[in-house]
């Protein structure tokens, strides 16, 4: 899934180039506000990431600094091995539709789609119009008279039937109903597959094959969404504090249930990451992953261990903040070093006493 | 190159009626208004207009104050609109000054023609068969179908240059600083005009002697002045 097109791959490597998106140490300030701190990342080409985090971490500025919106305060940013900035080559395979896009207030959704194909040579008429009709976009109403999920809808429109390589979608929920949602889910991936489709039988006459495309969604709707992502990129504080596969990043913690001093016992001297209690019963999110032996202890004692979810995952960087404490589980993570744990099953278990 | 710049410039162009339509139908309604004004003084003087009458029609301005309001609102709304969603779908800024700017030039062509087309339906009616001047002013050249052409095109050109230059500088430094730079070229006005009133016995024979080329000379180098600013600020310009 990941692999570039042979012939592209090949120029990619002859000319020392590294497909994809390459973070080195990116830093953005707002004035005396830092925004971005220290942002590495690598992101091969054609997959779907999920660049998740809370309000206010920097996604959107971060995906604002890659397509060149805005400019990066330090560090380096390459797409395909190239410095974006003002490169239209490299510019022109991208399409960064904001949650707060602004429009030209005289457009009509129809005089908007009609550009597209100026942009993008690979513009997909019959995925837009299929997209338009199943969102039940306006055609002739003005971009200043679209709702909120009217304006997501387009956003989604122009993302999807773009065929741009690379493809940010910066919160494309917002506003939408449920049935809108899973739309989107299914065009996506859609989408998705097709590019896939064509990068692994280009068409006649095509000089070298299209690398099939990457997507970086950024959502809060984590769980909703997880299903449709390869890999998650966590950022808190300014930094990528989790970068890794959708189920490595399940794996790095677990949710333990049930009898409340049971489920201490199985946690002593593990990373508490949110606790729920019910009566005697606690439900615990704990970081870490479990030996044959404790699945075993845990099954005599009857704490049932399941997976965290992303959602409770993400939720936990965030109340922590603890952005190092994660940092030692992650999978091309960009910390190394495996730091103090500050909030221990071990701790509470002496706070409760 | 020339393939990135085409881009803006069909984005610029993607609402006609709104980048060449608005322009021309307002130059239309000025001459409407004017000869509307015409009907009405002509009631109490009779019909057609005395050549009086006529030779005070010949100061009509109407023109020079009828097009700018609206393109320079034009120019701004391509530089922050427009240029918010060339950026989305992945143009440099470079290639996205270069296709609004030859977007402008369409409207001013577009406008300049109609102005053009106005003055010569102007002059075949007898000045619209009351004597009614809008066009085949003294602004304009006195009915030279050229001096008409190159006073609107130069005029359009400077209205959404400036409006573009505007937005750019809001884009790139922010509401202060457009706030400063409208107060600043506010002040460069009136001290041109202050100089001028001051000067006046050098500079009006200068005036006289250009007649509405001297508009078309100083609108040209303000026109470069703008362009050249909505540049250096759309280099700066984020989203």
């Amino acid at each position: 899934m990941t692999a570039t097109t042979p012939t592209s791959g090949a120029r990619d490597l002859a000319s020392g180039h590294v497909p994809g998106i390459t973070l080195r140490h990116v830093t953005k300030s707002f004035g005396a506000t830092e925004v971005l701190t220290d942002v590495c990342a690598t992101l091969t080409p054609g997959r779907i990431y999920g660049l998740l985090g809370a309000n206010g971490t920097g996604k959107t500025t971060l995906l604002a600094c890659i397509a060149g919106h805005t400019f990066a305060s330090g560090g380096e940013i390459r797409i395909d091995g190239r410095d974006p900035r003002e490169h239209a080559p490299t510019l022109s395979r991208l399409c960064f539709v904001r949650e707060d896009q602004a429009y030209n207030d005289a457009f009509t959704v129809a005089d908007i789609l009609a550009v597209m194909p100026a942009f993008y040579p690979d513009w997909d008429i019959e995925t837009a119009t299929r997209l338009v009709r199943r969102f039940r976009l306006p055609w002739r109403t003005r971009s200043k008279k679209l709702s909120r999920g009217q304006r997501s809808a387009l956003a989604i429109v122009l993302a999807l039937a773009s065929g741009a390589a690379y493809t940010f979608l910066d919160e494309p929920y917002l506003g939408l109903d449920p049935t809108a949602r899973g739309i989107f889910y299914d065009e996506l991936l859609a989408a998705y597959a097709a590019s896939h489709d064509r990068a692994d039988d280009p068409r006649p006459g095509r000089v070298a094959a299209p690398a099939p495309r990457t997507f970086v969604m950024s959502t809060h709707l984590i769980d909703e969404a997880a299903d449709l992502m390869e890999e998650v990129l966590v950022l808190d504080r300014g930094e990528i504090v989790l970068q890794a596969d959708v189920d490595d990043a399940r794996r790095t913690a677990f949710v333990a249930r049930g009898l409340d001093a049971e489920v201490k016992a199985l946690g002593v001297g593990r990373e508490l990451l949110s606790s729920r209690r019910l009566g005697g019963i606690t439900s615990a999110t704990i970081r870490g992953e479990l030996s044959a032996q404790d699945r075993r202890r845990a099954d005599e004692a009857r704490v049932s261990i399941e997976p965290a979810s992303l959602q409770e995952l993400v939720a936990a960087i965030g109340l922590h903040g603890g952005t190092d404490q994660l940092a030692p589980h992650s999978v091309g993570s960009t910390h190394g070093e495996p730091l103090a744990q500050t909030h221990s099953l071990a701790a509470e278990s002496e706070s409760d006493q | 190159m020339i393939a990135y710049a085409r881009r803006s410039l069909r984005l610029y162009l993607a609402n006609r009626n709104y980048v060449l339509g608005v322009p021309v139908l307002t130059l239309g309604l000025m001459v409407v208004i004017s000869i509307l004004n015409a009907v009405i003084i002509g009631i109490g003087t009779g019909f057609p207009l005395s050549a009086q009458v006529q030779d005070g029609f010949r100061s009509n301005s109407g023109v020079i104050w009828a097009i700018p309001g609206f393109l320079v609102s034009v120019g701004v709304l391509a530089a922050t609109r427009n240029f918010a969603m060339a950026l989305a779908f992945g143009s440099t800024r470079r290639h996205f000054w270069l296709g609004t700017m030859a977007g402008f030039v369409a409207t001013a062509t577009v406008t300049g023609a109609a102005a053009m087309l106005l003055l010569g339906m102007e002059r075949l009616t007898n000045h619209w068969f009351i004597g009614a001047h809008a066009l085949d002013v003294a602004v304009l050249g006195d009915g030279n179908i050229a001096t008409t052409f190159a006073v609107v095109f130069v005029l359009v050109l400077l209205s959404t240059t400036a409006g573009a230059m505007f937005g750019m500088v809001y884009r790139a430094y922010g509401p202060k600083a457009t706030t400063f730079l409208v107060i600043g070229c506010l002040l460069l006005v009136f001290v041109a005009v202050a100089i001028g009133m001051w000067q006046r016995d050098a500079v009006g024979p200068m005036l006289a002697q250009w007649g509405a080329w001297a508009g078309v000379i100083v609108g040209s180098g303000l026109v470069v002045v703008t362009s050249a600013g909505s540049y250096a600020a759309c280099r700066l310009a984020t989203v």
